[in-house]
């Protein structure tokens, strides 16, 4: 039945407009520091020294320092696999999906929006939140059928202020093969 | 790139060209950025798991693409300026290693707003004559000169 796949997208579709977030605020692995912008700035060969001498942080490194450890102390062991191309335990769930979605073998990025309001700087630690569904687009493509799901959610400090709204689109697939 | 030469709004034109700037890609350099963004998708650095996802090669992955974009703006906009708004940043193909990232872009609009000097630049990625990312449109504050 061709039109299967379409019908397994449908809990998700019905869930747009929810907030998957459940209120949890996800700190970033690392807070705002110098080495680590240097270290975002090297493969951009970026020199602008608001980022390399001032500590301001570019716009395009707030995914950076939102992003969760993988790993932290006194938590269970993630590598547990020795198997070449095995995925760390626990990777998949910070990804913004539903837990609705039909089994799927792709994830990637298709779409961004991003409005800064307030500068990060070195010393800032920052967190995600809020995980809102806003719309979910079925389609298939080249590298198989799945839905563009396109979510809101936000960066704030350690001072609970936001510092960025964000609005971005991923593709969730199966590959043809399956 | 001489950060203490300024653009100003009064400056820019619309329809003026925002200086393209290249970005090579390699392995080399996408393991590097995806040790600095700490995006360790395996799809940006491990070309078999890439593959077998149904991309081509190992490609740039968003903070990657997006700081494209941030310095290309940047270096237009010079220190006293401001990004305020970026949107259309849409990912249309695979910026896979082997290949030469190119971003460009155009003033789209110039306007002031609630005392601020605003303009809109129209930004895009291409590999190979193609546009990969955008067009989309960034949002920015320019210094004026009075």
């Amino acid at each position: 039945m061709p039109d299967d796949w379409r019908a397994a997208w449908q809990p998700v579709v019905d869930a747009v407009g929810g907030d998957f977030g459940d209120g949890e605020a996800i700190e970033g692995a690392d807070a705002v520091d110098q080495s680590a912008l240097r270290r975002f700035l090297e493969p951009l060969e970026f020199d602008c020294p608001l980022h390399q001498e001032d500590g301001l942080a570019p716009l395009s490194s707030y995914f950076t320092f939102v992003a969760p450890p993988i790993w932290q102390p006194g938590g269970d062991p993630v590598f547990t696999s020795d198997e070449r191309d095995a995925q760390p335990d626990g990777v998949g769930q910070r990804r913004f999906l539903t837990g609705l979605e039909p089994p799927h073998t792709g994830y990637f990025a298709a779409d961004f929006e991003l409005e800064p309001l307030l500068p990060v700087v070195v010393g800032d630690r920052l967190t995600r939140t809020g995980r809102k569904l806003v719309a979910c687009e079925l389609k298939e493509t080249s590298v198989g059928r799945g839905a563009f799901m396109t979510w809101e959610w936000e960066a704030r400090n350690q001072r609970d202020e936001v510092v960025a709204r964000f609005r971005n689109t991923m593709y969730v697939y199966n590959g043809p093969e399956d | 790139m001489d950060w203490s030469e300024q653009r100003y709004w009064e400056d820019v034109e619309t329809g003026a060209e925002v200086p393209p700037v290249a970005f090579p890609l390699t392995v080399y350099r996408l393991v590097v950025e995806a040790g600095a963004n700490r995006d360790f998708n395996s799809i940006h650095h491990n070309s078999e798991y890439a593959r077998a996802s149904g991309a081509p090669e190992i490609y740039a992955n968003t903070g990657f693409l997006l700081g494209m974009w941030e310095r290309t703006v940047r270096e237009f906009i010079g220190l006293r300026g401001s990004i305020r708004h970026i949107a259309g940043f849409r990912m249309r193909r695979f910026n896979t290693a082997g290949a030469t990232v190119v971003v460009r872009g155009l003033v789209k609009s110039k306007r002031r707003e609630n005392g601020e000097a605003l303009v809109e630049l129209e930004l895009w990625s291409e590999l190979d004559d193609t546009i990969t990312v955008g067009p989309g449109i960034v949002t920015v504050q320019m210094p004026v000169r009075t």
